[in-house]
């Protein structure tokens, strides 16, 4: 009997600790810290948790669980202060290091016992150890659907993406990285309690391993994963001395063979085959439920002003002394052939690079070295990018929900405790992020995965992600790229529709019909420098735009060719002049 | 001086060892972490081969580098080939070798057991001598001579022969790289058995500097190649050599003025600073995101 409740009590043991990985792997990132902030934390606590009730009524485990945490949450806090800015496999690596040196520093002291360990007095059983589980997978449960769950989807995706939705994610890794640290800490008191000793061996690298082996069987996509892997690596073993399999190799043979062929062959995980409803995957249509949105500024209003903008990568000058003007509800189109700079320009624009000389101001913030990237998608600026940048695993409508990052507000403590409002606000979202695939005309794929859409339908869904962000300032780089006639032309429809209502649009295009069609003023940038800038009509008579187009040759040696190209141009021009309603006119 | 020598000695194992990891990164910019257990394989069959059969030393190593090549291929084949085009390759390419590292190791447990063994105390000459003061011995000399020849022989041949080329067109991009003709399976193959069999003769080599072998002993070393190729630059051989020379200088001297107890804190102390310094280490270079 004794031996189940151990057993039982170990399952949630082994589950806690892969909560403390699946905290970090949520957010794409892998820390193999958790174990030296475990033992920190552990070690740590036995220097304060005292014999008898704190104060006469707190009980010395409660005193050990919440110092423990906040060990391991301010541990984690200052490890991650420098190792923020890792990646990949460095940030394990170097979390491992840091792991390591606790060990070692550890077993050196003399309050620790070294590596003869530290006795504790039982306080955790089943019992408790379950009721702390439940309480760590009731908090992932609830984080899965709010705003700062999506934000953590988001940056594992993709994290310039993130980024430029609003979302901080140097913030959020940190985050992530701290919640890590307080259920790392919650497991090593839990463990100390639990064995009644601890010694600073036993937090190894090979403890480190088995913990994230754990989440990952368990799976990373599901909050129920840590607790399906715990079961599994847990009763294992057991089973196998239960069924008589006694030869010291064969067991950790089988759990070798059945690890493999769980992460060969079960992508998300044991969690994974578990059937489940997708939470976002229905629209709201219904227009009562839409947010109250605050208004975009008035018609004309500055939004973006550059001053003699200029980028030099080494010897290489992307961008030349470039003046650039842009008021709400314009549509400004830049032009260029490939080189010309225009992506360069248009990430300073949006804070993702830093200009090398010349001033800017975007919305109201300077561009300076300090500007940040989400700082100014916070203030109103919306992207998409040349490259693709969809999350290519969540559905459609995920993708949109996380747009509207920047107008939502925080749901998960609201969630936890269930308030209606919380509710509400989350409806709000997904109203929003349904009526901008609408706009789109994506409506009916919202609950595809981004990756599996067509190449013209993953650039309409970057555009409807921009707009459920409620954007005052909207940059496309190469909407249209990919898209056959009839699409660009829903697309150039789509876009005067957005000048209309008052949005500030910098678009970068390659197909110049259309954007002849559709511009209020375009700027011709050639080898980086404005060679043209004015209204659609007479960029297309410009000699100087039609010798970037055309080359200086095309004048000399084929005339006929060029006239034609020339007549293409003014004609388009023409019906751009006469077909299209000016939006001044229309007010 | 005598540290000096014996911190190189040390290091150019650790660079042995290494070299199989960075090279596997390189290519494929992932870890595999089974190569520890081709590192224990590599002694304990060393150890088999030369006891049971008699064999010399000199026919043992080859021999052992044939089996550490065959279980380069098996790796490869089972633990990363199968993981080629999921989202989660980089994870689970750690996890998939781990699992095949534990098969590894439990199988070895099967055939030689959990206990100490030793190469024959007459497989190598005890010859040492006197070197600037200090005393090296024969097999010390050798392994450095190893180490050193490895990692010219290895450079030069990612750097100027066809397979080279490969390995580094499938580094820069795998898609690319069989658009344009490169076999990239057989390639990545290649690179693996390349990979375990300087594993599994770092193994022997270290056996016989040690004059001890159990399973774990991958293990210990496994850290210890994660700091090597951290120090040394990811992905870059003369890296990897430097990076075991450093770490190996550093813990002999870290023995000698703080104590064997604070050994291991060195190699962990210096990795981490090399990690919040200089991410891409002493050789490394430093990839750019586009957008």
């Amino acid at each position: 009997m004794f031996e189940y409740t151990s057993l039982i009590t170990l399952i949630a043991l082994a589950a806690i600790l892969a909560y403390s990985f699946y905290a970090v792997l949520l957010a794409g990132q892998l820390s193999l810290a958790q174990l030296g902030l475990a033992s920190l934390a552990v070690f740590t606590s036995s220097l304060v948790v005292p014999d008898d009730p704190l104060f006469g009524f707190i009980p010395p485990l409660v005193v050990g669980i919440v110092f423990g945490m906040l060990v391991g949450m301010i541990a984690a806090f200052i490890l991650g202060l420098p190792l923020m800015r890792l990646r990949g496999v460095f940030l394990a690596i170097a979390t491992l290091a840091f792991a390591e040196m606790v060990r070692i520093f550890l077993i050196n002291q003399s309050w620790t016992n070294g590596a003869q360990g530290l006795s504790y007095p039982k306080l955790v059983g089943p019992g408790i150890a379950w009721s702390a589980l439940v309480i760590v997978a009731f908090g992932f449960w609830r984080l899965s659907g709010s705003r700062l769950g999506r934000a953590f989807d988001a940056i594992r995706e993709d994290e310039l993406a993130a980024t430029s939705m609003g979302i901080n994610v140097a913030r959020h890794r940190m985050l992530s990285f701290v919640i890590a640290g307080a259920i790392s800490g919650l497991y090593g008191v839990l463990l100390g309690y639990f064995t009644r000793f601890a010694d600073p061996n036993e937090f190894s690298f090979t403890a480190a391993v088995d913990g994230l082996v754990t989440a990952v069987v368990g799976g990373v996509v599901f909050f129920i994963g840590p607790v399906l892997g715990g079961l599994f690596l847990t009763v294992l073993p057991e089973l196998q001395r239960t069924f008589g399999v006694e030869a010291s190799w064969i067991r950790p043979l089988i759990s070798g063979v059945l690890l493999l062929v769980v992460i060969l062959f079960i992508p998300g995980g044991l969690a994974g085959l578990i059937p489940r409803r997708k939470s976002a995957s229905k629209l709201i249509t219904d227009p009562t439920l839409m947010p109250s949105l605050p208004g975009l500024p008035k018609r004309g209003t500055p939004l973006v002003s550059l001053r003699g903008l200029s980028k030099s990568y080494g010897g290489v000058t992307a961008v030349r002394v470039v003046d650039l003007d842009l008021g709400a509800g314009e549509v400004l189109g830049l032009i260029g052939p490939n080189g010309a700079g225009k992506t360069t320009l248009v990430n300073m624009v949006t804070g993702l690079t830093f200009q090398s000389a010349g001033t800017g101001e975007v919305l109201g913030n300077a561009l300076t070295g300090r500007t940040k990237a989400h700082a100014l998608a916070q203030a109103g600026v919306a992207r998409t990018f040349q490259q693709i940048k969809l999350f290519g695993r969540l559905s459609a409508l995920e993708n949109v929900l996380v747009g509207s990052y920047r107008i939502s507000r925080g749901t998960l403590l609201r969630r936890l405790i269930f308030l209606p409002s919380a509710r509400r606000d989350e409806r709000q979202t997904v109203a929003m992020a349904s009526a901008q695939l609408a706009r789109v005309g994506l409506a009916d794929k919202a609950a595809t995965p981004a990756g599996d859409l067509s190449y013209g339908d993953q650039r309409r869904l970057e555009i409807a992600r921009a707009l459920a962000a409620h954007p005052t300032l909207l940059v496309l780089d190469e909407p249209a790229a990919g898209m056959n006639r009839v699409e660009a032309g829903r697309l150039a429809a789509l876009i005067r529709s957005l000048g209309t209502d008052g949005i500030g649009i910098l678009v970068i295009e390659h197909n110049v019909r259309m954007m002849l069609e559709t511009c209020d003023r375009i700027i011709v940038l050639n080898f980086g420098e404005v060679i043209a800038s004015g209204a659609p009509a007479d960029i297309a008579r410009d000699p100087a735009v039609l010798e970037a187009y055309l080359g200086s040759d095309a004048t000399a040696s084929d005339e006929a060719v060029t006239r034609l190209a020339v007549q293409d141009l003014t004609a388009t021009a023409r019906l751009a002049e006469t077909s299209r309603p000016r939006p001044e006119e229309k007010q | 001086m005598q540290q000096l020598m014996d911190g190189i000695f040390l290091g150019s194992i650790y660079a042995l060892f290494a070299v199989g990891y960075t090279l596997v990164f390189g290519v494929l910019d992932r870890l595999n972490l089974a190569h520890a257990a081709v590192f224990s394989a590599g002694a304990l069959v060393g150890i088999e081969v030369v006891t049971r059969s008699g064999l010399s030393i000199w026919l043992a190593v080859p021999i052992v580098m044939v089996v550490g090549a065959l279980l380069g291929l098996i790796i490869e084949r089972v633990a990363f080939r199968p993981l080629n085009g999921r989202h989660d390759a980089h994870f689970a390419g750690l996890i998939s070798s781990i699992a095949l590292g534990a098969i590894i190791i439990a199988l070895l447990q099967a055939r030689y057991g959990p206990d100490t063994t030793r190469f024959p105390p007459e497989v190598f000459p005890k010859k040492r001598f006197e070197f600037l003061g200090a005393t090296v011995s024969l097999l010390q000399v050798l392994i450095l001579i190893i180490s050193v020849g490895l990692v010219v022989l290895l450079t030069w041949l990612v750097a100027k022969s066809k397979l080279g080329r490969g390995m580094r067109t499938i580094a820069e991009n795998p898609h690319a790289a069989s658009v344009l003709g490169i076999n990239v399976n057989r390639v990545t193959s290649v690179t693996f058995a390349i990979s375990s069999a300087l594993g599994a003769a770092a193994g022997v080599l270290f056996t016989l500097n040690v004059n001890t072998a159990q399973l774990g002993i991958g293990h210990a070393v496994e850290l210890k190649g994660l700091a090597v190729i951290i120090v040394g630059g990811l992905g870059s051989l003369p890296g990897a050599l430097v990076g075991g020379v450093v770490l190996g200088l550093a813990e002999v001297y870290a023995v000698n003025y703080v104590g064997s107890s604070w050994r291991d804190m060195v190699a962990f102390g210096l990795l981490f600073l090399i990690l919040v310094v200089r991410p891409q280490g002493l050789f490394g270079a430093r990839k750019k995101r586009e957008v």
